[in-house]
C-alpha cells in the first residue's frame, strides 16, 4: 500500500472504475439480445403450434363436416378413436368451439332467426321462437319455396294472425325478408304474450273471473268483486286492438254503482290496467283491497 | 204445440243413453230436483217420455226450453254428426273487434231481416266457441225444430262449421255470418267430418305439425331386433327418414281424426279414332275415396312403413296441409284445385 502511494492508489481506483464501468453495458446489452432471441423464439413455437393446431383444426373441420355439424357426441367418439391424448380432444373442442362461433355469427347476420335450408336447397324453413318476461314458449315455423320467388308453403302460425297480410305489404316476403320475419315476430309475441297473462290471471286469481277471451287473446272481459258492505259487481273490458302488443289499448269499466267509477281511485286503476300486465294490475288491486 | 214438444223430446231421448241423460237434465236445470229424482230411468224410452213431458208441463215448459236441452246435448256431443266447414273471407277493418253480445244481436238482427220465419239460438260455450241453433220456416210455415241447423263459430277466426245446412238455407246463413262478423264473403272450405274437434284442429292449425329441423328429435321408438349393429343402423337412418317425411306431410302425434278423402277427377278422352267420346261435352268423372277411422293416421302409417312411397305426393299432404278433403281434379292444372 504505502509502496504505490496515494496517488497510485487512486489512480488504480479509477481505472478499476472505468472498467467496471465499460463493461457491464457490453454484458447487459448481450443478454438483453439474448433474452429477446428467447423471447422470440418461444413466440416462434407458440405461432408454430397455433398454426399446427389452426391447421389440424381446420384438417378436423373439412374431413368430416357431417360429424362437426352433428352433436358433441360425435366428436367425442372421434376422440377416442385416435390416439385418445390430451392434446387430440383439446383440438377436438377447439374445433367445435370455432364452428360453433362461425354458426353464432351467422345466426347473427340472419337476424338471430333459426333458418335452415331444405330441399336440397330450394326451401328454407323459418323456426321464430316467442318469449314472455324471460319465459320461453311456442315456437312457430314456416315452409318457404325459394325458387322462382319466395313462396310460404306451409307454416303452423295461428288463423287469426293475418300472415297473408304481413307477407303481401309491400312486397315484404320477396323484398324484405328481415322485416317480414320480424313484424310476424312481434305478432306471434304479442299473442304469446297475451295468453301467457291470460294463463297467470285464471291460476292466480282465482276470485277474478274471466267472463269472455277470444282465440287472440285480443278482448277480454273480467268479473270483479269491490269489497265494501254489500259487494259490488265490476265489470271491465280490455281492448287488445294492436294484436303486436301485451297491454290493452282500451279498458272500460261498467258496473251498477255508478259513483265508484267516478273515483280518482278507479280511475287510476283504469290508467293501471292499461299500463302494467294483466295478471300485476290484478295482484296490485287485489292487494291495495280495491278488489277481492 | 203438445205434439212438436212429444216428437222433440222423443228425438233427443231416443238418442241419448240413459246415464247421459240424467247429466243432460241437471245441466238444462229446469225441473227442480224433486222432478228429477223423481224421473224412473229404468222404464222404456216411451214411457219416460211422457213422464218428461209431464213433468215439463207442469212446470210450463215449452218447444223453447226444450230445444235448450237439444242444443246442450249436441254441444255436449257433437260427432254424432257430419260438420262440414266454411271460410269467411276478406276480414273489414272492425272484424277484430267484434264481441260476443254484438255478434249475437247483429246475427239476430240480419237473419231476420232476411227470413221472417226463423227460430235462433246462440250460446257461448266455455272453449270461447259461440253455437248457434237455427231452426228454419218458410214464406208460410213456421220454423221446423225437427231439422234445426247448428252453427260453430270461433270470434275472430275465419272458420265456421255447420251441420244439416241445405242449399236453400246456405245463402241466408252465409249472410247474416258475413254481416255480423264484418267480413265480405264466405265459401266452402272443402273439408268435412264427423270429429267435430278434428275439423277445427285441422283448419286452425291446432295440431302438431313437424318441420324440418337441425335438431332431429327422436319422433318413435325404434324396436329392431337386428343382432348386426351395421344393418341396425341402416335401418335406423332409413326408417327415421321415413318417419321425419310422413310426420312433415301428416302432422306428428295425435292426428285430427277425419273418416274420409274424396278426389274427383274430372277428364276428357283424347283420342282421335274415336270422335264421339272425344266430342263429348260432359268430361269423364271418376271418384276415389278413402275411408278410415283415421284416414290421416291411416295414411302416416303407410308412409311410415314404406307401404305408400316417400316423398309423399302434394295430393295426399294437401288434407293436413292446406285442411281439405275434398279434391277436385281436372285436366288443366296438376295438383288438387278448388272443388267448385
Amino acid at each position: 500500500m504505502s509502496t504505490l502511494g496515494v496517488l497510485g492508489h487512486l489512480s488504480k481506483l479509477e481505472t478499476q472504475a472505468r472498467k467496471r464501468k465499460e463493461a457491464p453495458p457490453q454484458q447487459s446489452g448481450l443478454e438483453e439480445l439474448k433474452a429477446t432471441v428467447e423471447a422470440l423464439v418461444i413466440q416462434r413455437d407458440q405461432l408454430k403450434a397455433e398454426i399446427k393446431a389452426n391447421e389440424s383444426v381446420q384438417k378436423l373441420r373439412s374431413e368430416d363436416p357431417d360429424q362437426s355439424t352433428g352433436g358433441g357426441e360425435e366428436l367425442g367418439e372421434g376422440a377416442d378413436g385416435s390416439d385418445g391424448s390430451v392434446n387430440s380432444q383439446l383440438l377436438q373442442l377447439m374445433a367445435r368451439h370455432a364452428q360453433l362461433t362461425d354458426l353464432l355469427h351467422a345466426h347473427h347476420l340472419i337476424g338471430g332467426y333459426d333458418i335452415i335450408k331444405t330441399c336440397q336447397g330450394n326451401g328454407l324453413c323459418v323456426s321464430l321462437a316467442t318469449s314472455y318476461e324471460g319465459v320461453y314458449l311456442e315456437r312457430y315455423s314456416l315452409e318457404i319455396d325459394v325458387a322462382p320467388k319466395l313462396r310460404i308453403t306451409r307454416h303452423d302460425v295461428p288463423t287469426f294472425v293475418p300472415l297473408a297480410r304481413l307477407a303481401e305489404q309491400g312486397g315484404a316476403l320477396q323484398t324484405n325478408l328481415r322485416g317480414f320475419l320480424g313484424s310476424l315476430s312481434r305478432h306471434l309475441n304479442g299473442y304469446a304474450g297475451r295468453k301467457q297473462q291470460l294463463k297467470l290471471v285464471k291460476e292466480q286469481h282465482k276470485s277474478v273471473e274471466v267472463m269472455e277471451s277470444n282465440a287472440p287473446c285480443s278482448i277480454l272481459i273480467l268479473l270483479m268483486t269491490v269489497p265494501q258492505v254489500k259487494d259490488i259487481a265490476v265489470l271491465c273490458k280490455l281492448d287488445y286492438t294492436d294484436h303486436t302488443h301485451c297491454l290493452p289499448e282500451e279498458v272500460t269499466i261498467q258496473s251498477e254503482d255508478k259513483d265508484l267509477l267516478e273515483t280518482t281511485q278507479w280511475k287510476n286503476n283504469c290508467t293501471l290496467l292499461k299500463e302494467t300486465p294483466l295478471h300485476k294490475a290484478l295482484a296490485t288491486l287485489i292487494q291495495s283491497g280495491d278488489i277481492k | 204445440m203438445d205434439d212438436l214438444k212429444r216428437r222433440l223430446l222423443q228425438r233427443i231421448i231416443r238418442t241419448m243413453p240413459t246415464q247421459m241423460l240424467k247429466t243432460t237434465l241437471s245441466k238444462w236445470a229446469r225441473l227442480n230436483i224433486e222432478q228429477q229424482e223423481s224421473l224412473d230411468f229404468t222404464q222404456p224410452k216411451f214411457l219416460l217420455t211422457d213422464q218428461l213431458l209431464a213433468l215439463c208441463g207442469e212446470s210450463g215448459l215449452g218447444v223453447k226450453h226444450i230445444t235448450e236441452l237439444e242444443m246442450i246435448y249436441i254441444i255436449d256431443n257433437p260427432n254424432q254428426r257430419l260438420w262440414h266447414a266454411y271460410q269467411l273471407l276478406e276480414a273489414g277493418d272492425d272484424a277484430h273487434s267484434v264481441e260476443v253480445t254484438n255478434f249475437k244481436e247483429q246475427f239476430k238482427v240480419h237473419l231476420t231481416e232476411l227470413i221472417r220465419h226463423v227460430s235462433i239460438k246462440i250460446k257461448k260455450h266455455t272453449d270461447e266457441a259461440v253455437w248457434i241453433r237455427i231452426a228454419w220456416g218458410d214464406r208460410s210455415s213456421r220454423p221446423n225444430h225437427l231439422k234445426p241447423t247448428y252453427v260453430v263459430h270461433h270470434l275472430q277466426t275465419p272458420y265456421v262449421f255447420v251441420t244439416n245446412l241445405t242449399s236453400k238455407t246456405m245463402p241466408l246463413l252465409s249472410q247474416a255470418l258475413v254481416m255480423a262478423t264484418r267480413y265480405s264473403s264466405m265459401k266452402d272450405a272443402n273439408l268435412s267430418g264427423r270429429n267435430l274437434s278434428a275439423v277445427r284442429d285441422l283448419l286452425m292449425k291446432q295440431f302438431q305439425q313437424v318441420f324440418p329441423s337441425k335438431h332431429l328429435q327422436p319422433l318413435g321408438k325404434k324396436n329392431q331386433i337386428n343382432s348386426n349393429p351395421q344393418i341396425e343402423r341402416e335401418q335406423d337412418e332409413q326408417s327415421e327418414t321415413r318417419l321425419q317425411i310422413a310426420c312433415e306431410a301428416f302432422g306428428g302425434g295425435t292426428l285430427p281424426e277425419l273418416q274420409k278423402a274424396i278426389y274427383t277427377l274430372e277428364t276428357k278422352l283424347k283420342d282421335n279414332t274415336n270422335k264421339i267420346m272425344t266430342e263429348r261435352e260432359q268430361p269423364f268423372r271418376c271418384v276415389v275415396t278413402f275411408k278410415s277411422t283415421n284416414i290421416l293416421e291411416s295414411l302416416r302409417h303407410s308412409a311410415m312403413t314404406g307401404i305408400a312411397s316417400t316423398p309423399v305426393t302434394p295430393m295426399l299432404s294437401s288434407i293436413s296441409q292446406k285442411g281439405r278433403n275434398h279434391f277436385l281434379i281436372t285436366d288443366k292444372g296438376p295438383g288438387p284445385q278448388r272443388k267448385l
